[in-house]
C-alpha cells in the first residue's frame, strides 16, 4: 500500500517580482527569492494523523497549498496515493480534502445548505447525490440547526465547522486541516479536536495532515509530526520522542506547602512563581532521567513541606525550536 | 453532462446572490427604462434624418436603441471574466473552488455566465421598452441569424475578456485592455452614431472593432429584416475576429494559470 502522503526533497522557492523602481533603478539586478521549502521529506501512512508544527512562515501552507494543487513546487516531488501532485492535480483533487484557514472562502449571502450544494457539484456530484451528502454532513458537523440560515449569521466555530464539512463532500481519504482551531475559543477547539480524532480518523479511517503552532494541539492529536522552521524540516517523530530528544532540563510546576530552603544542587534550579501564604507555586527546572526530579521532592519532603501537585510542563514551540538549533543533530525518527 | 451541471449550479449559486439584493435587481430594470428614455429626447433633439450616411435608412432612436442594447453584451462579456477572477479572490472563494477537481476553465466560464444571461434579460427589455412604448419595429423574421452574430460576438468579446482574466490572475492588476478596446467600441463601433459620420481617418478604426460588424448585422435583421445572405459579410468578419481572439485569450490564460501556481500567487491580489 502506497503512502498516504509523501514528500521527497520537497522545495519551493518564491521568486518576488521586481517594482517599476527596482527595475529602473537596477535593470540587470536579480529578482529576491525567498526559500518557503527546502529538502521537506517525510511520509504519512494511511489512517494516520500526522502534524507539521511551526511557527508563522514555516512553511505549512505552502506546503498544504502544494498537495492541494494550488502551487507547484520547484524541486523533488509530493505524492498523494502515490500520484504526483504537479502532473495529475485533478486525480489527486479528488482524494484530497483542503480545508483553508481563511474562514471568509464561502459566498456570505447564501445559506450554509446552498454553498454546500454548489461546492457539491464542483466536486463532481450529482444533484441528488449532493442533497443527500449535504444534509448527512451538516448533521454530522453540528449544523442542521442552522443550514437554512445566510453564511453570514455564522460564528466562527460554525464556519469552521462548514468548512469541514465542505472538505468531506466527496468523501477524501485525505484531510488536510491549515490551523483549524486559530480562531476558535477554547471550548471549541477541543470539540474539534475531538471529532477531528474521533468521527474523521477513528471512525472514518481518513488519513489527516494538521497545520498548527500549537504543540499542545499537536501532542493532544497527532501520532506524529515534523517540526519544520524557515522551510526546512528540524526534526520528525512523536511528540514524546521529539522533546525527549532535546538538550536542556525539564520543566516541573510544583506546588508546596512550607517550602523549606534547599541547599544549592547542581541538577535543579527553583523559581518561585507566586506565594499565598505558606504555599508556593514553584517552576522547577530539573536534569532529564527521573533522579535529579526524585531527590528534589525528597528533599523538599525531607525539610518539612507538602508537595500538593506536581505536573510537568511541555516547552513552548519557542523553547523547542532553541533547544533543537543548541543541540546536536539527531537522526530521524521512523 | 457533468460540466452543464456545473454551468448550472454556478447560475443557480449567482441567481440566488442576485435576487439576495432585491432592491438592486429590481433598480437595474428601472435604470433601463430611464436610459431609454434619455436617449428618446436626445434622438429628438438630434432629429437626425434617416438618410444621414450610415443609418441606412433607419430612424435615430431605433439605431441608438440597438447599439445601447447590445453593447451590454460586449461589457459583459469583456468585463465579467476579469471581474468574477477578482471578486473570487477578494472573498477568498477562488481558492476553495480551485481546490475542487473542476476545470479552472469551467470556473471562469460559470462564473461569468449569470452576467450573460442578466444581461440577455436587459436586451430584451430595451427592445421590448423600444417596441412598447415608443413604437420602434422589430423584426424577427432573422431571428436565427441574429443568435448567430450574437454568439459569435460574445465569443469574440470573450476571447478579450478571458485576455484580461489572465492579466488579472497574473499581474494582479486591472489591465488597460479591456478599457482601452471599451472606449474604443464606444467611440468608434457605430454604438451611438454611425462610422460613417466620423472623419474618414478615424472611422477606418471601426473596421478592427468586431462591434462594428456585429451592431450592423444586428441592426439590418432586427429593423431592416435582412436575410441570412445579407448579413454574410458581417458573419464571415466576426468568424474571423473568433479565431484570432478566442485561441489568444485561452492560451493567455493557460499560461496566466500556469505561472501563478508556479509563484503560488493563485489567489493573491
Amino acid at each position: 500500500m502506497p503512502a498516504a502522503i509523501l514528500a521527497e526533497d520537497l522545495g519551493k522557492i518564491y521568486v518576488k517580482r521586481r517594482s517599476l523602481r527596482e527595475m529602473a533603478r537596477r535593470p540587470f539586478g536579480r529578482a529576491e527569492r525567498v526559500t518557503a521549502l527546502a529538502g521537506i521529506g517525510f511520509e504519512v501512512r494511511p489512517g494516520e494523523i500526522f502534524g507539521l508544527l511551526g511557527p508563522n512562515g514555516s512553511g505549512k501552507t505552502t506546503l498544504l497549498k502544494i498537495l492541494a494543487c494550488l502551487v507547484l513546487p520547484n524541486a523533488g516531488r509530493a505524492l498523494v496515493d502515490g500520484i504526483d501532485v504537479a502532473r495529475h492535480d485533478r486525480a489527486v483533487k479528488r482524494r484530497v480534502g483542503f480545508v483553508t484557514a481563511d474562514e471568509r472562502s464561502f459566498y456570505w449571502r447564501l445559506t450554509g445548505r446552498e454553498n454546500l450544494h454548489f461546492f457539491a457539484t464542483l466536486y463532481g456530484l450529482g444533484a441528488a447525490q449532493a442533497r443527500s451528502r449535504t444534509s448527512e454532513l451538516v448533521s454530522a458537523m453540528d449544523l442542521a440547526g442552522v443550514a437554512d440560515q445566510q453564511f453570514m449569521s455564522y460564528s466562527s466555530g460554525m464556519k469552521q465547522r462548514l468548512a469541514i464539512a465542505r472538505a468531506l463532500l466527496h468523501d477524501p481519504p485525505v484531510l488536510c486541516l491549515d490551523e483549524p482551531t486559530r480562531s476558535l475559543d477554547p471550548i471549541a477547539a477541543k470539540h474539534l479536536r475531538r471529532f477531528i480524532v474521533e468521527e474523521l480518523n477513528a471512525r472514518h479511517g481518513r488519513t489527516i495532515l494538521l497545520a498548527t503552532h500549537n504543540l499542545q494541539e499537536a501532542e493532544e492529536i497527532c501520532g506524529r509530526l515534523v517540526v519544520l522552521d524557515r522551510g526546512r524540516v528540524l526534526r520528525q517523530g512523536s511528540v514524546a520522542a521529539i522533546t525527549a530528544g532535546l538538550p536542556g532540563r525539564e520543566h516541573y510546576m510544583l506546588r508546596v506547602r512550607d517550602l523549606p530552603d534547599l541547599p544549592d544542587d547542581a541538577r535543579w534550579s527553583l523559581g518561585v512563581e507566586r506565594r499565598d501564604g505558606d504555599l508556593a507555586r514553584i517552576d522547577a527546572a530539573v536534569d532529564r532521567g527521573g533522579v535529579a526530579l526524585s531527590d528534589l521532592l525528597r528533599r523538599i519532603l525531607d525539610g518539612g513541606g507538602t508537595i500538593q501537585a506536581c505536573s510537568r510542563r511541555e516547552p513552548s514551540l519557542q523553547e523547542i525550536f532553541d533547544r533543537i538549533d543548541a543541540g546536536p543533530a539527531r537522526p530521524e525518527e521512523p | 453532462m457533468r460540466v452543464l451541471r456545473t454551468l448550472q449550479a454556478f447560475l443557480k449559486r449567482d441567481f440566488l446572490i442576485e435576487v439576495s439584493y432585491r432592491t438592486s435587481f429590481v433598480l437595474q430594470f428601472l435604470g433601463i427604462m430611464f436610459s431609454v428614455l434619455i436617449w428618446f429626447y436626445i434622438s429628438r433633439v438630434v432629429a437626425a434624418p434617416p438618410t444621414t450616411p450610415g443609418l441606412d435608412g433607419l430612424d435615430y432612436f431605433a439605431y441608438v436603441l440597438l447599439g445601447l442594447a447590445f453593447f451590454h453584451y460586449l461589457s459583459a462579456a469583456m468585463m465579467s471574466f476579469a471581474g468574477k477572477v477578482r471578486n473570487e479572490q477578494v472573498t477568498g472563494t477562488l481558492e476553495a473552488m480551485l481546490v475542487t477537481p473542476t476545470s479552472v476553465g469551467t470556473i471562469v466560464l460559470g462564473s461569468s455566465l449569470w452576467d450573460f444571461v442578466l444581461t440577455s434579460f436587459k436586451v430584451v427589455v430595451y427592445l421590448l421598452v423600444g417596441w412598447l412604448v415608443f413604437g420602434v419595429v422589430i423584426h424577427l423574421d432573422s431571428l436565427l441569424s441574429c443568435f448567430l452574430v450574437l454568439a459569435l460576438t460574445v465569443l469574440a468579446f470573450s476571447g478579450i475578456g478571458i485576455l484580461s482574466a489572465a492579466l488579472i490572475l497574473y499581474l494582479k492588476r486591472g489591465d488597460p485592455i479591456t478599457s482601452l478596446v471599451a472606449s474604443l467600441s464606444a467611440l468608434l463601433g457605430g454604438v451611438f452614431y454611425p462610422p460613417e459620420d466620423m472623419p474618414a481617418w478615424l472611422g477606418i478604426g471601426s473596421r478592427f472593432l468586431p462591434i462594428t460588424y456585429a451592431l450592423h448585422a444586428l441592426r439590418r435583421a432586427l429593423l431592416r429584416g435582412s436575410r441570412f445572405a445579407e448579413l454574410l459579410p458581417d458573419i464571415e468578419a466576426l468568424v474571423l475576429f473568433v479565431a484570432v481572439l478566442l485561441p489568444v485569450g485561452l492560451l493567455a490564460f493557460r499560461f496566466a494559470v500556469r505561472k501563478a501556481r508556479e509563484e503560488g500567487s493563485l489567489v493573491q491580489y
